[in-house]
Order: C-alpha cells, then sequence, then structure tokens
C-alpha cells in the first residue's frame, strides 16, 4: 500500500521538475527551433519544389535532383572541382601543419614568434589574403615580374589557365589555413606524456622510429580530429575560388558551394540550390562517417 | 512520447515567431513610411541620395521617407531576398541592366501612375521609357541616361606618339591607335569583362544586338559571333590588350585603364567625371564607339525607380517617386555632376558642372553618343547568360577557348 502510494507521489514530482526543466530551457528551444531547425526543415522542403524567389512555387518531387544530375552542365564540374580541392588540400593542409607542428616543438630560438607568423594568415580577413596573392599571382604581379628580369621566363597565366587556377587555389588555401592545424598539433605534442617517451627512449627509439611509433599514434586523436575538420571545410570551400579565380576560367575551379550559391542568388533558383545543398550535406556526412569508422583502426585514445 | 512532444511545442512556438516577424514586415511596409532602396557604393553616393531625399522630403511634408543602401552587387542579392520576403522597399532602385530578372517585383506605370506623381514622359529624354520597360511594359522612370564611350590616356597615346580620337572615328582608326599605343609595356587597348563592357564594340561593330525584338537570345547571329571574334582577337592575334589575370577580375579593363596600363578601355558615360579626374593623375579623354560599316550602334542604359508591386501606399510611394524624379532633384544630380539626368531641361546643368577643359569635349562626345542608341533587348535569362559567360571570356582572352564555341553553348543552354 505504502508502496503504491510513494511510487506515483515521486512520478509527480519528478513530472512538476520535468516541466520546470522544460520551462527554463524553452527559451534555448524556441532559438534553436527558430534558427536551426526551421531553416533546416524549410530546406529539405525547397528541395522537392520550383521555388523561385519571387512567384509561383510548384511542388516537382525529386525533379531538382533528377535535374542536377542529369541536366545542369555546371553540377557535374562543380562536384568534380570539391572533389579535387580536397583531395589535394587535405593531405598537403595535413601533412604540412604537421610537419611544422613537428619542426617547432623542438626548443630551438624564436619558435613562438614562428608559431605567431604561421598563425598570421588564419586571423587576417580572407580577402585581404586573396587580394595579396592575386597582386603576386597575375601576369603583372610579383612572380611573373621577378620570374622575367631574373630568369626571363614568361610564366603561365595562373589564375586564367584551368589546371594552374585549381593549383594555385588550393596553395593559397593551404598557406592560409597552415597555422590552425599546426596549433592543433602543437598543442598535443606539448602534451605527450613524459613517462611515455622517456620509456621509449630508454629502449632505444629515435628518430623517425620514435615519431612513427611513439608521437604519431599519441596525438592521433588531434590528427583524427584535425583531418576531419579539414575535410569538412574543404568539402565547403567558397570564399577562395570566389575571390581568387571567380571560380573560371569557365566553371574550372567553381566548387560545389559557389554552385549553389549562383543557382540560390544570382539564378533565383532556391528549389535547386537547396537540393544541391542536401547533396553536399549528404556526402559530408557519409565521408564524416567512413571517417568516424575508420579511425578505430589508428586512433589510440588511451595513453 | 514526450520528446515528440516537446518538439512539436518547440515546433509551433517557432512557427508562431516566424508567422508574427512576417506580419511584422508586412505591417512595416504598409505603415506611413515610404521607405526608398537604392544602391551607394560610398559616402558620397549615399550623400547624394540623402540630398534627393531632402528634396523629396521638402514637396511631400506629410510623408515619412527613409532610405536604405547597399553597394551595387548586395544591392540586387539584398533584393531577392527582399522580394522572396515580401519586404521590397515601395520605392525602389532599378537599372536597365537588372531588370529583366526583377520585373515580377514591380509594379506595371500606368499613364495614370504617373500623373499621380506629377511626371510626364515628354519631359525626358527619348528613349527614356525603353530604359524600365520589359517586352512592352514599363515599371519605372530613370533619373539618368547612359550609354557606352571609349575612354583614353591621352598621356599614352601622346607618349606614343598617336593622335586623341574624334567623335564619329571609325573601327579602323581604333585598330591603328591601339597597335600604336602598344609599346613600352603597355597596352593600346584594355578589354571588358562586365556585360556592357565587352558587348559595346561587338554591337557597335555589328549593328546588333544578341537579342532579338520579342526577347529570344540571338547570340550566334554571324554578324555579332564575327565581330566578337574580332573583340577577342584584339587580345589573342593583334595583341593590343593583355589577357585578362582571373575570372573574379569583373572590372578588368575599367582597372587596366584607370591603373595606367592601358592607353583605352570601353565604360559608361556614369564613369566619365571619375576618369577625368582619376586618381593615377593622367590626362583623361573620352569619344564615341568607333563606327563602321553597320554604324555605330550603342545602347540607351540608365538606372532609375519603380514601385514595389506589393507597396500597401502606392500614391504616396508615387508622390516619392516624382519628388525624386522632379526637376529640383534632376537638377541637383546635373548639377553636382554625379550622372546624366534623363529630364532634358536638366541636361546642360550637367556639362555646366564639368571643368572647363574638358566642358566641350563631353559635350560633344555626349551630344554625338546619345544620337545612335536603341533601348538594350534582354532574354528573360539575361542575367544568367552574363553569369555563364563572364568566366568564360578569361579562357577566351587567353586563347583556350574560341569567340563562337562560347557563345554558341551560351546559346545552347540559355536560348531554348
Amino acid at each position: 500500500m505504502s508502496n503504491t502510494n510513494q511510487i506515483p507521489r515521486r512520478g509527480t514530482l519528478a513530472r512538476a521538475e520535468s516541466r520546470q526543466a522544460l520551462g527554463f530551457v524553452s527559451p534555448a528551444l524556441a532559438g534553436l527551433a527558430l534558427f536551426t531547425v526551421v531553416p533546416v526543415v524549410l530546406s529539405i522542403v525547397m528541395g522537392f519544389f520550383n521555388w523561385p524567389t519571387f512567384g509561383e512555387k510548384t511542388f516537382v518531387g525529386f525533379d531538382n535532383y533528377v535535374k542536377l544530375f542529369t541536366q545542369s552542365p555546371d553540377f557535374w564540374p562543380a562536384l568534380r572541382n570539391t572533389f579535387v580541392f580536397a583531395l589535394l588540400y587535405v593531405p598537403i593542409s595535413v601533412g604540412l601543419s604537421l610537419l611544422l607542428a613537428i619542426s617547432l616543438s623542438a626548443r630551438i630560438r624564436g619558435r613562438g614568434m614562428l608559431r605567431v607568423l604561421f598563425f598570421i594568415p588564419v586571423v587576417t580577413p580572407m580577402v585581404a589574403n586573396v587580394l595579396v596573392w592575386k597582386m603576386m599571382l597575375q601576369p603583372q604581379g610579383l612572380f611573373n615580374g621577378l620570374s622575367q628580369t631574373w630568369f626571363g621566363v614568361e610564366l603561365p597565366n595562373f589564375l586564367a589557365d584551368p589546371q594552374w587556377a585549381m593549383i594555385m587555389v588550393v596553395m593559397m588555401s593551404v598557406w592560409q589555413g597552415l597555422g590552425y592545424n599546426m596549433l592543433i598539433f602543437s598543442a598535443a605534442l606539448e602534451q605527450l606524456p613524459e613517462s611515455v617517451v622517456e620509456a621509449a627512449r630508454i629502449d632505444g627509439a629515435r628518430g623517425f622510429r620514435m615519431l612513427w611509433s611513439v608521437t604519431l599514434p599519441m596525438i592521433s586523436p588531434s590528427l583524427f580530429f584535425a583531418s576531419i575538420m579539414t575535410m569538412i571545410t574543404a568539402l565547403q570551400v567558397f570564399v577562395q575560388p570566389q575571390l581568387l579565380t571567380g571560380g573560371g576560367p569557365g566553371n574550372a575551379t567553381q566548387p560545389l558551394v559557389q554552385f549553389i550559391y549562383n543557382q540560390g542568388f544570382k539564378f533565383q533558383e532556391l528549389g535547386l540550390a537547396a537540393a544541391a545543398a542536401w547533396i553536399l550535406f549528404a556526402i559530408i556526412i557519409i565521408l564524416t562517417a567512413l571517417q568516424f569508422r575508420a579511425q578505430k583502426k589508428w586512433v589510440h585514445y588511451e595513453h | 512520447m514526450k520528446k515528440i512532444h516537446v518538439g512539436a511545442m518547440a515546433v509551433a512556438t517557432a512557427a508562431a515567431l516566424v508567422m508574427t516577424g512576417c506580419s511584422n514586415g508586412a505591417a512595416d511596409a504598409s505603415s506611413d513610411t515610404i521607405v526608398i532602396d537604392m544602391w551607394a557604393g560610398s559616402q558620397s553616393d549615399t550623400d547624394a541620395l540623402n540630398a534627393q531625399l531632402a528634396i523629396a522630403q521638402e514637396q511631400n511634408p506629410d510623408l515619412k521617407i527613409e532610405l536604405r543602401t547597399a553597394p551595387w552587387g548586395d544591392f540586387f542579392t539584398k533584393l531577392t531576398t527582399n522580394m522572396a520576403s515580401g519586404n521590397m522597399a515601395c520605392v525602389t532602385g532599378m537599372n536597365s541592366g537588372m531588370l529583366s530578372s526583377y520585373t515580377e517585383g514591380f509594379a506595371e506605370l500606368t499613364a495614370a501612375d504617373l500623373k499621380t506623381a506629377g511626371l510626364d514622359s515628354a519631359d525626358f529624354a527619348t528613349g527614356s521609357e525603353e530604359i524600365l520597360s520589359n517586352k512592352g511594359t514599363m515599371y519605372g522612370l530613370p533619373f539618368d541616361i547612359a550609354t557606352m564611350l571609349v575612354y583614353f590616356n591621352q598621356d599614352l597615346l601622346d607618349a606614343a606618339g598617336v593622335e586623341a580620337p574624334q567623335p564619329g572615328w571609325t573601327f579602323d582608326e581604333f585598330e591603328a591607335t591601339a597597335k600604336a599605343a602598344t609599346t613600352d609595356g603597355k597596352y593600346g587597348f584594355a578589354v571588358g569583362m562586365g556585360d556592357f563592357q565587352w558587348q559595346a564594340l561587338p554591337i557597335a561593330k555589328s549593328g546588333t544586338q544578341p537579342v532579338e525584338d520579342d526577347g529570344t537570345l540571338d547570340l550566334t547571329n554571324p554578324d555579332f559571333v564575327d565581330a566578337a571574334t574580332w573583340y577577342s582577337g584584339l587580345v589573342t592575334d593583334e595583341k593590343v590588350a593583355a589577357p585578362v589575370a582571373s575570372a573574379s577580375d569583373t572590372g578588368w579593363g575599367e582597372a587596366q585603364y584607370s591603373g595606367g596600363n592601358a592607353a583605352m578601355a570601353v565604360d559608361g558615360t556614369w564613369n566619365a567625371v571619375t576618369y577625368l579626374n582619376n586618381d593615377s593623375g593622367f590626362n583623361a579623354g573620352m569619344t564615341t564607339l568607333p563606327t563602321g560599316d553597320n554604324g555605330s550602334l550603342g545602347l540607351i542604359l540608365g538606372s532609375g525607380f519603380g514601385i514595389a508591386k506589393d507597396c500597401e501606399n502606392k500614391d504616396d510611394a508615387l508622390k516619392v517617386l516624382g519628388s525624386l524624379l522632379s526637376t529640383d532633384a534632376q537638377d541637383y544630380i546635373a548639377s553636382s555632376g554625379r550622372s546624366y539626368p534623363a529630364r532634358v531641361s536638366s541636361q546642360p546643368l550637367y556639362f555646366e558642372s564639368i571643368d572647363e577643359q574638358y566642358r566641350d569635349q563631353v559635350e560633344a562626345v555626349f551630344t554625338k553618343a546619345f544620337e545612335q542608341v536603341e533601348g538594350q533587348k534582354v532574354s528573360d535569362n539575361w542575367s544568367k547568360v552574363g553569369t555563364y559567360i563572364q568566366p568564360q571570356l578569361v579562357s577566351v582572352y587567353n586563347g583556350q577557348e574560341s569567340m563562337s564555341n562560347v557563345l554558341e553553348s551560351a546559346q545552347q543552354q540559355f536560348g531554348e
């Protein structure tokens, strides 16, 4: 009897508490709903509509997706460009910043200043970065000028040549993003447990052996984090090609996000843009999921 | 179960918030404030707009008038968003080249509307009614009119020992001048990337626009293709112009010219004063587009104001529009030398505002240039065509693609 009495009473209290809790979180929930859930749901809906910014909206089912894959002349190139960019950018960026972090982990003079120097491009506005790179790369720019006066060789018109343009976009992006990953790796390297390092050293590990068998496995969580974040930003690349090459020449450097931007804001086809955005989302989620599955094989969390 | 409940509640709250947000926006548009939305790229642009707003305010003391501005590029992105969310300003700025994508947002301007606004289209320059018209429907009236000119750098021409071109010159003279001025690492000409800038010479040379009267895209018109191929050949064959560095250099020709790297470039009359007072400090001059076997066809362009379709105080908005295009406002634009007014009676003030040493040249060139103009014809997807062609032009100017291929594939994609 007392048992049956007590249980409902605790239940009432819990219910009251959860109601109060709901009251407390509701501002946050409302914000989340307004700025995240609603736009996300709306964009799913938009993907199934012919949705001009102004005028009649009509339900078209999967037509937008079909149109993207079969009719749109720019969609496949944009997809290809995004993958080419990511395939070039992620390994180079992670590799180089790891190299930098390791070189700067030794107690050399002025390493603090060097770290700041490498981090500067991350904090300067992208527009300024791009402007400087453009001034160096254009035919009347620094590189071509130097090459002509020193070697008498005329360099290609980097940003107007389909192959070079993509390479330059990657180069500029690597330079720009290097400092961020370097900082992550530096932090991980600083925190290597002395005991493990010492034990390895006593066992005779040196140089590359030490790096490969001890250091890298121990900073593998940071490596994993950096490569996932770098991959996601690489797939979402927009500003660098938009400002440096305008997606050109032709559509040689137009990535998926710029394609989405053009569809939505220049051509006013919001339905098509939303559909393309969801394709990008699916790609990112799948690749991230694959990376999470693969991490079990190479990421070590126990120190 | 509970989770679903919470979710449903959150969505309902959000929906309610969104709805109130929307209705607020609508209420704002229907209140007694008339909003003017216009592009302004600099503080001086904004100051000039405020001066015009002051004139409108003085003429309509009982109305509350408010100005919203954004730079040229962002203005149209913002307008797209405003149109979609029903927040378009009652009086919205529009440009002849952009109108076709935005006609759905604007109300037709009828003769009765003009009367309410206190305007008579006979007071405006010939062709003014065409500027903000699309397929025979008028959506606005211009405050300025413009056409394309060839600007030249007198210092570079002098250094190369070439005569300054005179209004009414020919395409042969143009080529000869460009060739002669290509010396010492400077180029005789700079090619354009913007629609108006690059198409001006091909249109003048071929005497035809790449769009038919009914708005059908006609990029593969043989005359136009020939003229456009000649134009890109200035870079690839004649080598009198530098190849463009990047597709993001959308103002390439103009920048090369004002930077003193090229002796000539094509740009609109709207930049005449800017070039005459250029920062690089060279002596600038201007002349008409060259004349060829097919005459020297130019486009009459311009910017003006229209009334939003969903504006709730249309009559008040019309009054504001009337004031913005009134003699006072037009006189202000003209005498400040900002742009060439559409109102005929105000036009002389524009020339008076120009420095005495250039005044006669500007007046002669403007008068001659506006003699052979027709309204710009655009297809419904004209801005898409431009967006497609622009990055392709880089490949054309760098010799990796031919002009005829680009025009043909654009025609195939957008011509239907």
